[in-house]
């Protein structure tokens, strides 16, 4: 019993020490002018995200800074982001990039990193109050949706005063991605195409193969269905097996959202028919540019509000714009 | 009043009977619902259901719960693209290509099931820590491997076995009624099923009359996983890709098609016919709510009605023995 004991207590001096070092190093890094960035992401799983980090990666390489780059795993959720926010400003970087999964709960970490002198930018989503935050840098969901839209018409080969059906794909009722996205896509059919009517919309819960049962029954219930709208990924690879085994390539036009590798080839074979892409990684890459800027200089020339436009990738997209925007992924 | 009761105490004939309402209200509402295209996304949604709920059964049955199986489904699914991605990669035969994946989604599978059965039986973990564990371990795992998006550039002709040709049957789902029909007939007819029903019912004696427990909950945790693991390799089939979300939520899926088939949780009360029922009826409401045009959370809803429903019909049933 003592023998454990003694070995924990060396355990905790050892990690005691660990720190001390980590700590000193730390602020030796700062005094010696080294640049640290820190990037707090929303869930590391999430290829949205993966894309996110290559471009992180580099910028933080071709600025000469070192990049912190943390996250939850899988979690999407302000419960597991703040611990991890804390950690991370523990550390004194120099700069923090934020993704705030929740617009109020993360609103006290940038107040935090103010009072400790860390400047912060926002990228993808924003908190409420953005007086303290340098720059927020974020693609646009609802033009994202009104682009999916435009495509969407053009498959199904939309002409004035017909009629057509189209159904809507979506992870959760509550995402605000999903949520922008939708209404988005909703506004641009009203005003830009009267004929076409949603005739109904699924949940997946970020499953395939929940997404595949939806669309299998929309298939069998809406014969005449022209088009499926599928707002997240895992929507799109539901939708594009179903379409595939019920032989329905080419007939029924399938807009996605975000350039995984695996459904930009899909586009290739036909079974899906366009992609709205984000920029992931030129978010990033924007975010960690005008942090060494402003560290630096004290200012920086990036806006205060940065939307980075949405891309729509289809056959005819040309091949070095589709490896440009298709998201790397490890 | 005594031949009512007769027909109570029959859980089979009930889920019968609750299946030919859900259909007969489905069609009403829309007679598209009552079509073979429709009977087949019920049955393809059905077949990895069934796959976890028989080996949940069995697990039930003996008193313990294996909490693993969805995050099998997705972890196998995913090793088992890892492996057919390099294999077509490689140029080599579709066919074979699938049927390695196969084997190596049961393998992982098989590997899980031994876990839990050490834990459970050396380590000395109740049933639900340790499977708790590995659903932890192998959900992780699968965001670790993939980095979060599905694996797919397998072979291309997988997507096909999902298509039915035998009315509303596809080849894999044939191959899973043959299975559940098999480990029902073991369960009934033969000495694995027994020595769960006694296992079930009290170990102490099951112990006491020369059962080797501890070997016969082994056996029955791996035949969960490998089950598991085969479904693993259903969904990526229908999908054409391993997703690491696969199979999220899937044992409580599984646990409800069991409990709506009239098991006792506690072990040693159930039948193979009522799982098999009780998996169907779940996957009948899935297809009925999307064809009739009701809101999707809704389905929850209907869900948790019919667990409360086949809990309390077990109630009444002890109720009515004396």
């Amino acid at each position: 019993m003592i023998r454990t004991s003694k070995k924990a207590a060396a355990l905790v001096a050892l990690a005691a020490a660990g720190a001390l070092v980590a700590g000193v190093t730390a602020t030796a890094a700062r005094a010696a002018d080294k640049i640290t960035i820190a990037f707090v992401m929303g869930a590391e799983s999430d290829p949205f995200f993966q894309a996110m980090k290559v471009g992180a990666e580099a910028q933080a390489k071709a600025s000469g800074v070192t990049l912190i780059w943390q996250g939850d795993p899988s979690v999407y959720s302000p419960a597991t982001q703040i611990p991890i926010a804390d950690q991370v400003l523990a550390q004194n970087p120099s700069g923090l990039v934020l993704i705030p999964t929740d617009p109020v709960a993360l609103q006290n970490t940038v107040t935090k990193a103010k009072t400790a002198g860390i400047p912060v930018v926002n990228v993808d989503t924003h908190v409420n109050d953005l007086t303290d935050v340098v720059s927020f840098i974020t693609g646009d969901n609802a033009d994202g949706g009104a682009k999916a839209a435009d495509a969407m018409a053009k498959a199904i080969g939309y002409k004035k005063g017909g009629s057509y059906q189209v159904a809507v794909g979506l992870t959760s009722a509550t995402a605000t991605t999903n949520v922008a996205r939708l209404e988005g896509f909703s506004k641009a059919i009203a005003k830009k195409y009267p004929g076409i009517k949603i005739v109904d919309k699924a949940y997946s819960s970020s499953q395939p193969s929940v997404a595949n049962t939806n669309v299998n029954n929309w298939l069998t219930k809406f014969p005449k269905l022209n088009g499926i709208f599928a707002i997240d990924g895992t929507n799109a690879d539901g939708a594009s097996a179903a379409i595939q085994a019920k032989g329905l390539k080419g007939k029924v036009a399938l807009v996605g959202y975000d350039a995984y590798a695996k459904n930009v080839k899909l586009i290739k074979s036909g079974v899906i028919t366009a992609l709205v892409a984000q920029d992931p990684a030129a978010e990033a890459k924007l975010a960690i540019k005008t942090l060494v800027e402003y560290i630096k200089t004290g200012k920086t020339a990036t806006a205060k509000n940065v939307v980075i436009p949405n891309f729509v990738i289809s056959a005819s997209t040309s091949a070095a714009d589709v490896a440009k925007y298709t998201y790397v992924q490890k | 009043m005594n031949r009512i009761r007769e027909v109570l105490k029959n859980q089979q004939f009930i889920l019968v009977l609750a299946l030919a309402v859900m259909v007969a209200f489905f069609s009403i509402k829309n007679p598209v619902f009552f079509s073979i295209p429709v009977f087949g996304n019920i049955l393809s949604d059905w077949a990895p259901v069934v796959l976890m709920a028989v080996g949940e059964t069995y697990v039930i049955m003996s008193g313990g719960i294996d909490l693993s199986v969805g995050s099998t489904v997705g972890l196998s699914g995913v090793a088992a693209a890892f492996v057919m991605r390099s294999m077509t990669t490689a140029g080599q035969n579709q066919n074979f290509t699938i049927l390695v994946g196969t084997f190596i989604a049961m393998g992982v599978g098989l590997l899980i099931g031994l876990v839990n059965a050490f834990l459970i039986t050396k380590a000395r973990m109740v049933p639900f820590v340790a499977t708790l564990a590995t659903l932890g371990a192998a959900r992780g795992l699968c965001i670790v491997t993939t980095g979060g998006g599905p694996i797919g550039e397998g072979p291309e002709k997988a997507i096909s076995y999902s298509v039915p040709w035998f009315g509303p049957l596809n080849t894999p789902g044939i191959i899973i009624i043959v299975i559940v029909a098999i480990c029902g007939l073991f369960m009934h007819k033969a000495k694995l099923g027994r020595y769960t029903y006694a296992i079930g019912s009290n170990s102490f004696a099951a112990r006491s009359a020369g059962i080797n427990v501890k070997l016969h909950l082994a056996k029955i945790y791996v035949l969960s996983g490998v089950l598991s693991g085969l479904a693993g390799m259903y969904l990526y089939i229908r999908l054409g890709s391993g997703s690491p979300s696969s199979g999220a939520s899937g044992e409580l899926m599984a646990i409800a098609a069991v409990v709506i088939g009239g098991a006792s949780l506690s072990g040693g009360v159930g039948r193979m016919s009522g799982t098999v029922l009780g998996s169907l009826i779940l996957t009948t409401v899935t297809s009925g709510l999307i064809i009739i045009g009701v809101a999707p959370n809704w389905n929850q809803v209907v869900v948790a009605v019919l667990i409360a429903g086949a809990v309390f019909i077990q109630g009444f049933r002890t109720w009515t023995k004396d």
